[in-house]
């Protein structure tokens, strides 16, 4: 592990001709490759709309074709600044293919650059109408971490655990099914271009939708965890 | 700027090739001795020189203690990662190794890198005695599942070594590419690395698009500790045990006659790859013989644990990739260990396809990093590589826990950026645990720095300081940190956990002088002074010589202004300048030499009988 270079903040100018620049990517004056001007965002860096629906091999197609420019290859025997703007262009390009090539990472990027990412209060909170199942759920959960230590039977409890984690599967698919037609709703109010409080309507459901899938998701795994 | 090679710094093997430019293809340069292989074995002379490969191999069964081998086991680790090497290998550890390990040969101690160092300065010297010219950049290959701490040491190593290192590459991925020249490749492809010392699984999809081919890295996985050796030690202490059962004799492994044992158990093991039984006879030092009839058989039961840990890896490797073995179109063996016939059949039926072989399993990856070198070399824009990061970057949050940042098989470069605040007021400075690794804990996760943010007082949780991580193209992290409210950006000093700090490695780049050849050019120039020296001389002599009287006016002429060019190009550092001198007055004097030879044979033959001649 090495430090990183500091660097000066993206400028509004060319950091090589000096020029104001309109580029994306490289400066239009002198074609050199330019720093992500600080209000960018995935979406726009690859040229893609704010929408939730994308089109995977359009966006596979663009990633690689952004990649054969800024990928570090390419700046091997540039001057030492141009190497470390290419490897920051490059990793950027990396993390925005990674971050919206998955669909629930591309919701919560979103509402990121959008200002409406409110992860729960409390994490650990159930949904109320979740209540009872989880309150079950934990429950059997220590027994058998009790039976698992005094060395009882364990299968009954197993077989028990082993049906709620099929329920709370099933209750995520329920959530993913709404996380998507909510996505169709955000998509629509883009393509309208619907007003302000709407579209902050929509967010709201998608953020409540994602706090949601996380806690049954941690669910899940905690219970496939004492399961193994 | 000199010549660029690819090097395959292996565990057993190391190899340098380069890009043919007549054909386009890549080849392995041969050493002295006209194998491709260099053994990645290194003694240190009583005299204080460096030995390197086959005589330093020699050297493993009459100097042991001054011999080492299988070094890349250590890179980048710590004294306590080691200890279940240290019952297999003979590595002596000295006790003052710390964050780094120090091995002790004769009676100095060296560091990992720098043991590979000379390593890879042995391949530089065969590569600049085969182009003629100085070698002074390189690709060099890792594991695909080599740390942040291998990776830095191997780079380490470069530097020491008097390289530039270009890049890092993964050595399934260089085998992709070196497969994907050869046989034109398309669609999905995994590669099988069973090395010396190190296995790796690398899914790959090849895809052509207008601009060229691009060899993107969808997910790797592996074992650091697992390979060719791993079965070495298998048979060896199977043999051990039998003969400690029937001649009630107990081998110590560091002896020079384990070592002889270990390798006639090599040399069974090959043969078994064609025969179906093989007999060793060993001669013991009670003067009986130890004789073992091996059949592929019983071979194959031995090893069967060591190829069924590889599968591990190649099922996680498979499901990161969301990807069935039967949706693979190629599947490709690298490495020496995958000749054994367990091995490929192992793989045939996993995959249900045929694995390619067809190019030499120990060249290949030397083979591709030749390629990447061309490709960086001279900017080559029809071929991209997209490697990933094979371990998730994490850094410890409370209660030990580890917050995972960037996810493994990120294609790299990747980043990630995390925000940190004080807790309490005036706070000074925040204290960044970083770790790679796929487990919950931090304990269970692999350290890589630990460094204090600096932050300036103020009421808790005003500041606000992102730190922003990197991986880099050659897998290896740098961080950096902002502080948000001033915009301000800050450089980190960082304390790596494993490995050489910038001071130790300036230490050493100093001492290594002391083991250091010299420049090639250098080198170069000292060798064609003495020549041209040489020639100077007997052109001197032989123009005093009464022979030389026959000389034509123009010949004598052409010699002084020949002899006066040579002597200024001498005044110079100029090699080529100098030998192209060296010529010319060769030339100038070629009726000169013959007046003289003539001469010589008259004298020599005056009253001598035919017959004596």
């Amino acid at each position: 592990m090495s430090t990183l270079p500091t660097t000066t903040n993206p400028p509004l100018v060319c950091w090589n001709c000096h020029e104001r620049t309109v580029g994306t990517h490289f400066c239009p004056g002198c074609g050199k490759v330019l720093q992500l001007p600080q209000q960018s965002d995935y979406f726009a860096m690859l040229e893609l709309p704010r929408k939730l629906w994308l089109e995977m091999s359009v966006l596979e197609h663009k990633f690689l074709q952004l990649s054969w420019k800024l990928h570090p290859d390419n700046f091997v025997n540039a001057s030492q600044e141009e190497r470390e703007i290419s490897l920051k262009r490059s990793s950027e390009l990396n993390d925005a293919y990674r971050t919206l090539r998955d669909p629930i990472a591309r919701v919560e990027y979103l509402l990121a650059v959008e200002g409406a990412r409110k992860e729960g209060e409390n994490k650990q909170q159930a949904p109320p109408e979740l209540l009872e199942e989880v309150f079950e759920l934990n429950e059997s959960l220590d027994e058998l971490r009790d039976a698992k230590a005094s060395g009882g039977d364990t299968a009954s409890l197993k077989q028990r655990l082993e049906a709620a984690e099929k329920n709370f599967e099933q209750k995520l698919a329920e959530v993913d099914g709404r996380l998507q037609a909510t996505a169709r709703e955000w998509d629509k109010a883009i393509d309208d271009n619907a007003d302000e409080a709407a579209r902050k309507q929509v967010m709201a459901k998608l953020n409540e939708l994602l706090n949601r899938r996380s806690y049954i998701r941690n669910l899940v795994v905690n219970v496939r965890k004492e399961l193994l | 700027m000199g010549r660029i090679v690819g090097i395959d710094l292996g565990t057993t093997n190391s190899l340098v090739a380069y890009l043919d430019p007549q054909s386009g293809a890549p080849k392995c340069v041969p050493g002295p001795s006209g194998s491709t292989l260099c053994p990645s074995i290194v003694s240190l002379d009583p005299d204080g020189s460096i030995i390197v490969g086959e005589p330093a191999r020699r050297r493993l069964l009459t100097q042991p203690e001054r011999t080492i081998y299988s070094v890349k086991r250590l890179m980048g680790r710590g004294p306590s990662d080691i200890q279940s090497e240290l019952k297999l290998f003979p590595f002596r550890v000295d006790p003052s190794s710390d964050h780094v390990i120090r091995v002790r040969l004769g009676r100095k101690v060296f560091t990992p890198p720098e043991i590979s160092s000379f390593i890879l300065r042995e391949l530089k010297n065969w590569a600049e005695a085969y182009f003629n010219e100085a070698v002074d950049r390189a690709v060099i290959t890792v594991p695909a599942y080599f740390n942040d701490a291998q990776r830095q040491a191997t780079k380490d190593a470069g530097r020491l070594a008097g390289l530039e290192v270009l890049r890092l590459v993964n050595e399934p991925t260089a085998a992709a590419l070196a497969y994907g020249l050869h046989e034109k490749q398309r669609g999905k492809v995994a590669v099988y690395d069973l090395g010396g010392g190190t296995f790796d699984i690398s899914v790959l999809k090849l895809i052509s698009t207008s601009e060229g081919d691009i060899y993107q890295v969808l997910s790797t996985n592996g074992d650091t500790h697992l390979g060719g050796d791993d079965i070495d030690n298998l048979l060896q202490a199977f043999a051990h045990e039998e003969i400690l059962a029937t001649d009630q004799i107990d081998f110590s492994p560091h002896g020079e006659l384990a070592q002889e044992l270990r390798r006639e158990l090599i040399a069974v093991k090959h043969r078994l790859s064609q025969a179906d039984s093989v007999t060793l006879r060993f001669p013991l030092p009670n003067g009986k013989v130890f004789v073992h009839e091996f059949t592929r058989g019983a071979l194959e039961a031995l090893i069967r644990p060591v190829v069924d840990r590889t599968m591990v890896p190649v099922r996680q490797a498979l499901g990161d990739a969301r990807l069935k073995p039967t949706e693979m179109d190629e599947v490709v063996l690298v490495g020496g260990a995958t000749r054994t016939p367990l091995i490929r059949r192992t793989v045939q039926e996993f995959f249900d396809r045929k694995p390619h072989t067809e190019l030499n399993p120990d060249e290949v990856v030397a083979l591709g990093a030749a390629v990447q070198a061309n490709i960086l070399d001279r900017g080559v824009r029809n071929m991209l590589l997209l490697d990933v990061t094979p371990l998730s970057l994490g850094i410890e949050t409370y209660g030990g826990a580890v917050a995972k940042l960037i996810p493994r098989n990120s294609t790299i470069p990747a980043g990630a950026q995390e925000l940190y605040t004080t807790g309490v007021d005036n706070q000074t400075g925040i204290d960044i645990h970083v770790l790679q690794g796929e487990r919950e804990l931090a304990k269970d996760c692999r350290s890589l720095a630990r460094f204090t943010l600096r932050v300036p007082p103020a009421p808790a949780g005003l500041p606000r300081i992102e730190v922003k991580f990197l991986i880099d193209a050659n897998g290896i992290l740098q961080a950096g940190a902002k502080d948000i409210r001033t915009g301000e950006e800050r450089s980190i000093e960082v304390q790596p956990s494993y490995g050489l700090n910038d001071n130790d490695i300036e230490r050493m780049l100093e001492e290594s002088i002391e083991y250091a050849e010299q420049d090639f050019a250098e080198r170069q120039t000292i060798e064609a002074k003495t020549e041209a020296e040489t020639i100077l001389k007997a052109t001197a002599k032989a123009l005093a010589n009464p022979n030389a009287a026959s000389l034509s006016q123009p010949e004598r002429v052409k010699i002084e202004v020949t002899t006066a060019a040579l002597q200024d190009a001498m005044e110079g550092s100029d090699y080529k300048l100098i030998r192209k001198q060296i010529d010319e007055l060769n030339r100038a004097t070629g009726h000169l030499a013959e007046l003289l030879m003539n001469s010589a044979v008259q004298t020599a033959l005056e009253g001598k009988k035919l017959g004596e001649v």
